[in-house]
């Protein structure tokens, strides 16, 4: 035996004995190998008592060797990195693994909690159902916090994880998931024919049951067969091999999904190395090769440590050269069981006995039971002895009734196998059942998807190596490549007699679902409470919910529920399959797409500019966008939006405006086209003048607004919102393309193309003059209010000019191509600068158009027409346009409509709050009298008030009336006076100066 | 008066360090953005899309792609954009915007892209394996052959992706156009992307 690996074999497996790795379990040193799991060095080492259960607190020790275990969970990793629910089964170990047991205190040896199990009589299914149901307030309060401290798993790391997740796609012909037999004969076959192959296995070693029970193929030994089958696919180009990997999920178009571990076995991944690799592969076909799970048997102490399952036993100790036991009983069904008394005795373990339920044994296995001294008992295991330290004896029901014991510090298991069924049921396929080998296999797949060997029932080793490599040719051809395949792998077939067994009555838990603590007797107890259909069986036992999705358990739970309603087996059915195969990280899905990489940012071209100035950035959708510039002494931001207000109505000032949409519509109709998307008239509009457009969607709603110009006779650039610059392109491209095709006009974004600035202010002209060309007329006779033309600038480059404003002062809108955005900004306070200009952000922005009682985003809020807004009198009564028969349905043209009006407090100090609700003065607030609510609010350097626009029943007949703002959400109620919406210049005289 | 000067600034000016990123040892993707290009989008009016066909014939030399293609002419990529549009791409002004209005004055559209894009050429023996984390297009040489284009996304942005000449040792060349204003968000996540096979990084006046 290696030293202080108690149960390490001198010889064998698949180990490397000359790499020695230390690892941490619940804070004890111990030593394993490289090829190692970690549940394979705890073997190694003797420890059999690895968790406690989930309910019950009982003591658990390994039961399979794969991802499907159902109670080696641990917690992995210490800190960030801390991973709840971490098979030890799957888990690779490395230099310096720290785990711990999971669901203890204070130890995994001495837990308090398993007391519980004195209570277990009243712990039984729909248990928290029954007694937790009064009073209902306890429930979130009181009692779910208080099951969820005793019951559950491992502990969230509760701090982000530091690593990095990645995700990919790949495109393959042919994919197949499992590197077994089948697997690697499907990718020679589909290799050779001239497919591309991507083959992904969950192990980090190739061969599934070859590496643990081995066998002859072609003549050779499978291992040897193995490294052949590999270095000739590792030579093929188009064959991709991924171990690591697990195929979980199948979805539409022939997507697949599948996880790629790629440093988990590292203690962190390396320098710009990911943890792991979310693949979403598009293949052709897909050949399901992923094996199956051998099944336990249910009796009474079926989970005391030391009982495992029979293929895992000769994993262990064929794979890694760990002895769970020294002295082994097996308890099969099936003749497959049997190959763990050769594995055990060719490692030179003892037998204490086999128990084989099945009515006749072979003559081959009565002699090797002779030969080599133990005992063969008709019957089935109906007890066992033992506890956390693991198994000491074993109760036997003979046949024809007698009892007898057998000593034995470990028992395998083998109740059959079940193919793994889930990949091919992902689209709510049904399995269907096989009596010869009691088990369910899939009936049909998703189109282009086919299971072959142990996935589909055939158990053999040859019928794998054959239906494998058919599977693969048929794979190939059927995406198109039909080269030469040559000939399968030849091997024989083991033979497999089983004889169906469930459920061993007996005194004690039997336990169906390890994970959950499910047991026998909680399947019966659903049945007796009328939970017969499976999908009720499942909720209210919770009978594979678990982690493990019940692969080890929910055909023996169907199959116990068959037996007390007295249906067959296919008769109770199965429950919905649902992918993951094996659960995922959500980090894994996310990506690259968390924190600050969540979502993609836009940047304006004046955004490093406005960085260096020491802007405050907001999020605008995808946009960064300056929001105000703070200046050293200010002490929040209300104080530096005030001033950058200030600042423009007394001088001038600047903002980057270039996330409005921006879109060039040419066309001898693009002047049509406009008039029938907006509902005002631009077909009349001259060249080189700007006007202000209104849209609305099909229901006559309003849909978006902004300012068009034209820029020649078949050149318009139209303008959106910010908000709506994709929408209202994709809707253009719809009616260009479907509404109208009869038009001829060409839509194409420009948002990106030109950087765009707002210059406002009285002195807006003075700081023009310094920029523009001094050829260029601005006088208001040369550039008149809603001008649009393009102007040369010093320097040499040329800009458009729009004479607009949002703001409500003497203004233009500049714009240069975006490359020169930054200079523009530059230039802009290099001309400037005689006249205090002051760059502002969109506060100051909102503010003013506050101020000026302009409609924007709050107001344009999709439940608002033009006349609500104040805009009635811009439709065009002359001419078709989308949106204009709806717009006239009865409710939209309702004289009590919720229209936009000023809002002001009484109390001339108060702060105002969007969303307040608007209720008649003196009136107690209710659903009954809600008039309306505030949708913007600002404070106003120009009233040197708080001010707001609201949408308020018969808004504009009761300009001047005293209303009551209500607040429930900020518990504020007070008096505020409803007025005329633009507070700031309201004949408009400042913009047209 | 004051002086002004009107530098052209690179989206990618500030993201963009020439030089090395991520692993270490030989860098297995090449990250280079091409700086000041001429890009106009070219569509046809309704009706004359044979007519733009010949316009460009005349002008290039060779026929607008009507698939998604990139078609090299003299002096200019033509890169399909859609049905019955493509963009030109060429260096120097010759096919810039203004010089292009008389060909097509009779048959198509024209609107400047040239400051609304950015150009970023990828390369490397790890290039694919990079662009497979960003697109869900199959680049395999067999499927995605020299002179294949998409419009497609990469990391939810719009990109125009097509595949360049071949290098002079063989590798391949994929060109990714990204919106202006997504650019610098799109080339940090192609640095995190091909951070693990080490990347160099440099940007060139010269198109690919």
């Amino acid at each position: 035996m290696a030293g202080g690996q108690t149960n390490r074999l001198n010889n064998g497996g698949l180990i490397d004995r000359s790499a020695p790795l230390n690892f941490r379990f619940d804070g004890k040193s111990f030593s394993g190998f490289e090829g190692d799991t970690l549940a394979s060095a705890l073997v190694a080492n003797g420890v059999k008592l690895v968790g406690r259960s989930f309910k019950y607190h009982r003591p658990r020790g390994i039961l399979t060797a794969g991802s499907e275990e159902p109670n080696a969970l641990v917690e992995l990793r210490t800190g960030a990195r801390r991973e709840p629910n971490t098979k030890a089964t799957t888990a690779e170990l490395y230099e310096g693994l720290e785990a711990a047991s999971q669901n203890r205190w204070p130890s995994l040896r001495f837990d308090v909690m398993s007391v519980n199990q004195l209570f277990s009589p009243i712990f039984v299914a729909g248990f928290y159902y029954k007694t937790f149901m009064w009073p209902a307030k306890f429930w979130e309060a009181i009692y779910e916090p208080a099951i969820r401290r005793a019951a559950g798993l491992g502990r969230a790391a509760g701090v982000a994880d530091p690593d990095h997740y990645d995700k990919a796609w790949a495109h393959c012909d042919v994919l197949i998931a499992g590197s077994g037999p089948a697997g690697l004969a499907a990718a020679l076959a589909a290799g050779r024919s001239g497919a591309r192959v991507i083959l992904c296995e969950e192990d980090f070693a190739f061969g599934g049951r070859l590496l643990s029970d081995g066998g002859t193929i072609d003549g050779l030994p499978a291992a040897e067969w193995l490294s052949r089958a590999l270095a000739e696919l590792a030579a093929m180009p188009d064959v991709r091999i991924l171990t690591r990997t697990t195929l979980f999920g199948v979805y539409d178009g022939g997507t697949y999904g599948a996880l790629e571990r790629v440093n988990d076995h590292m203690p962190s991944p390396p320098e710009h190395q990911v943890r792991q690799r979310m693949w979403r592969i598009v293949a052709k076909r897909y050949v399901v090769a992923a094996g199956a799970l051998e099944r336990p048997i249910v009796f009474a102490g079926n989970d005391t440590p030391g009982v495992m399952m029979a293929s895992a036993m000769r994993t262990y100790v064929g794979r890694y050269a760990a002895v769970p036991a020294k002295r082994i009983a097996l308890f099969t069904n099936n003749e497959d069981g049997w190959r763990t008394v050769e594995t055990a005795l060719g490692a030179g373990l003892q037998i204490a006995a086999v128990i084989d339920a099945r009515p006749d044994v072979s003559p081959s296995h009565r002699s090797l039971a002779s030969r080599n001294g133990f005992t063969v008992l008709h019957g089935s295991v109906s007890g066992v002895d033992g506890g956390k330290d693991g198994v000491r004896k074993i109760a036997v029901s003979l046949t024809g009734g007698a009892r007898a014991e057998v000593e034995a510090d470990g028992l395998a298991v083998s109740g059959g196998w079940n193919p793994a069924v889930g990949l091919t049921s992902y689209h709510r396929g049904r399995p269907k059942w096989r009596d010869d080998i009691a088990a369910f296999v899939p009936d049909g797949a998703p189109p282009g998807m086919v299971a072959a060997g142990a996935a589909n029932g055939d158990f053999g080793l040859g019928a794998c190596l054959a239906k494998g490599f058919a599977a693969g040719v048929a794979a190939a051809h059927g995406a198109g490549h039909s080269g030469k395949a040559g000939t399968a792998p030849v091997a024989n077939d083991e033979a497999f007699s089983l004889t169906p067994l469930w459920h061993v009555a007996g005194k004690g838990k039997a336990f169906v679902d390890y994970q959950h603590d499910v047991t026998a007797s909680d399947i019966e107890l659903a049945q007796r409470e009328g939970f017969e259909s499976v999908e009720h069986l499942k909720r209210y036992t919770t009978l594979g919910m678990a982690t493990d999705q019940g692969k080890t358990s929910n055909v023996a739970g169907l199959a116990i529920m068959a037996a007390v309603t007295g249906k067959s087996i296919p008769e109770t059915g199965t429950t919905i399959y649902r992918p993951p195969y094996v659960p995922v990280a959500i980090g894994a899905f996310a990506g690259h797409h968390r924190d600050e990489t969540f979502h993609a940012t836009r940047l304006t071209p004046s955004h490093h500019w406005a960085a260096e100035q020491g802007a405050v950035f907001v999020d605008t959708g995808l946009w960064k966008r300056a929001q105000w510039y703070p200046r050293a002494g200010e002490k929040d931001w209300l104080e530096s939006v005030t001033r950058e207000v200030k600042a423009v109505r007394s001088g001038v000032g600047f903002c980057d405006v270039s996330t409005l949409g921006k879109i060039d519509v040419h066309g001898l109709d693009a002047g049509a086209f406009l008039d029938r998307v907006y509902i005002n008239t631009f077909s009349n509009l001259a060249v080189g003048k700007a006007r202000y457009g209104l849209m609305l969607r099909e229901d006559g709603i309003v849909y978006d607004d902004g300012t068009t110009s034209r820029l020649a006779e078949d050149h318009y650039f139209l303008t959106t919102t910010t908000a709506k610059a994709g929408l209202v392109m994709q809707h253009l491209e719809f009616c260009r393309q479907v509404l109208f095709p009869e038009l001829d006009v060409q839509l194409t974004s420009v948002s990106d193309q030109w950087a765009q600035f707002s210059i406002a202010g009285p002195k807006t002209r003075d700081l023009l003059k310094e920029i523009v060309d001094p050829a260029e007329d601005l006088s208001n006779e040369g550039f008149p209010f809603m001008g649009a033309r393009e102007v040369a600038l010093r320097g040499g480059i040329k800009a458009r000019l729009f004479r607009i404003s949002f703001s409500g002062e003497m203004a233009f809108e500049i714009s240069v191509p975006a490359r020169y955005g930054e200079a523009m900004a530059r230039n802009l306070m290099l001309a400037g600068e005689p006249f205090g200009v002051t760059p502002y952000g969109t506060e100051a922005l909102g503010v003013m158009r506050i101020e000026k009682g302009h409609v924007a985003g709050p107001e344009l809020n999709g439940t608002t027409t033009a006349a609500d807004l104040g805009l009635g009198k811009m439709t065009s009564t002359k001419k078709d346009f989308i949106g204009r028969v709806m717009a006239g349905r009865e409710a939209l043209v309702a004289p009590d409509r919720q229209v936009v009006v000023g809002v002001k407090p009484t109390d001339r100090a108060r702060r105002l709050r969007s969303g307040a609700h608007i209720i008649p003065k003196g009136q107690t607030p209710g659903p009954g009298n809600d008039q309306g609510y505030v949708t913007s609010v600002c404070f106003s350097p120009t009233s040197d008030q708080w001010i707001g626009l609201a949408l308020v029943e018969r808004g504009r007949e009761r300009i001047g009336e005293i209303v009551h703002a209500h607040d429930p959400i900020r518990a504020e109620d007070y008096d505020v006076e409803l007025c005329n919406p633009v507070f700031y210049d309201p004949d408009g005289g400042r913009q047209r100066g | 008066m004051a002086e002004f000067s009107w530098d052209v600034r690179s989206p990618l000016d500030r993201a963009l360090a020439v030089g090395r990123y991520g692993a270490r040892g030989d860098a297995g993707v090449t990250l280079t953005e091409i700086r000041n290009f001429d890009l106009v989008q070219v569509m046809a009016r309704r009706g004359k899309a044979a007519e733009m066909a010949k316009a460009a014939k005349a002008r290039f030399g060779s026929a607008a792609p009507k698939t998604p293609q990139a078609v090299q002419g003299s002096d200019a990529t033509l890169i399909w954009s859609g049905p019955d549009q493509f963009f030109v791409l060429s260096k120097g002004g010759k096919h810039a915007i203004g010089a292009l209005g008389q060909a097509f004055a009779q048959s198509a559209s024209l609107s400047d892209q040239s400051h609304a894009r950015v150009l970023i050429s990828v390369s490397g023996v790890k290039a694919r394996a990079m662009l497979a984390k960003l697109s869900s297009i199959d680049l395999h040489s067999g499927v995605f052959a020299v002179g294949a284009a998409a419009a497609t996304s990469m990391d939810h942005t719009s990109v125009t992706l097509w595949r360049g000449n071949d290098l002079a040792d063989g590798l391949a060349v994929f060109n990714v156009l990204v919106f202006a204003t997504f650019a610098e968000s799109l080339w940090h996540t192609m640095l995190d992307s091909a951070a693990e096979y080490g990347l160099a990084i440099a940007h060139s006046e010269q198109l690919a």
